[in-house]
């Protein structure tokens, strides 16, 4: 007995305590998304979720996901160099209730996206369902803003999915002015 | 014009445009590193393809895609809009929308699609997932 066991035991008392189904921290590539993609199905699928239920959080672990590759702040880099394809620093948990499944995403961001990211979801977390639907629409319609690297749609995707108004945080800035930026979806 | 056939990845659907029998089909999933990248290239061999046809014979378009993230929602629509067009100008073209059948938000996408393009000829399909 060198106590491997124990310190299983202990880790999944706590996994369970906190009800997680779902950890990953570390670099995000599409690659990886893709695998973890087709774990989160499995997962989702293993815990008795109905259809509309998986989508909703197939979809919105693909946003925050690839929302991770393509705005954390931590860049991949070997040797001085940003490695190709990109990966980027994040985590995300999943956590399931009774009655709901929590995905939860965090990644470093600079003061200025901190400042967009909060205007964003500020605004978003003012409108019901249905503002949240027709500017969902509208978005679709409109031209894709300069500063997006999908469609501008990624949070209105994940509102419009979620059972609650989104929830965020920012970690205190650091010396250099980085931050963690936190993000919860209610599904 | 040759055909455009682009397999399945983990993240990408299988692309199938027969320009020769006029069908075009997307099946799977879609959610690429790059939508823009990955759809535009498709949507311009498409406008080629539109732009050059004077078969006036009708087009079908099944569309079988089980999900796909928001950059790939804003291109499809783009991909619709050239169809929607080439339908505008006169060819008849035929879009079947297949979705699982409780699946609300690719069918509510198809409604969108139908609100928007009013000259496809639009079949919705809701596929029984047993």
């Amino acid at each position: 007995m060198n106590g491997i066991q124990q310190e299983w035991t202990e880790l999944h008392s706590y996994v369970a305590r906190r009800d997680i189904i779902f950890y990953y921290v570390g670099y995000f590539s599409q690659t990886i998304i893709a695998a973890m993609a087709e774990a989160v199905k499995l997962r989702a699928e293993h815990t008795g979720a109905v259809g509309q239920t998986r989508r909703k959080l197939f979809s919105s672990f693909i946003e925050m996901a690839q929302n991770i590759v393509h705005y954390s702040a931590d860049l991949h880099a070997k040797e001085g160099k940003v490695t190709e394809p990109s990966m980027r620093h994040g985590a995300v948990f999943i956590t399931q209730t009774d009655e709901h499944y929590y995905l939860h995403c965090a990644n470093p961001v600079d003061a200025d996206m901190a400042e967009k990211l909060r205007a964003k979801l500020e605004h978003l977390r003012s409108l019901t369902n249905e503002e949240i639907k027709s500017a969902y629409k509208e978005m679709l319609r409109a031209e894709t803003p300069v500063d997006s690297k999908g469609a501008g749609l990624g949070f209105l995707t994940v509102a419009r999915d979620a059972s609650a108004p989104l929830d965020f945080e920012f970690s205190a800035p650091q010396s250099d002015g980085a931050q963690t930026f936190y993000l919860r979806a209610t599904i | 014009m040759d055909n455009l056939f682009i397999a399945a990845s983990a993240s990408s659907p299988e692309v199938d445009f027969r320009f020769e029998q006029r069908q075009l089909s997307l099946k799977g999933e879609s959610y690429p590193e790059n939508a823009a990248q990955f759809w535009g290239e498709i949507i311009a061999t498409l406008r080629r393809f539109l732009a050059d046809d004077s078969a006036d014979a009708p087009l079908t378009v099944n569309v079988a895609l089980a999900y796909f993230n928001s950059s790939s929602t804003k291109m499809l629509f783009s991909l619709f809009d050239a169809l929607n067009e080439k339908a505008e100008a006169g060819t008849e073209v035929i879009l079947n929308w297949y979705h699982d059948e409780d699946d609300d938000t690719i069918f509510e996408f198809g409604q969108e699609l139908q609100e928007d393009f009013p000259a496809l000829v639009f079949h919705d399909h809701a596929v029984s997932n047993g």
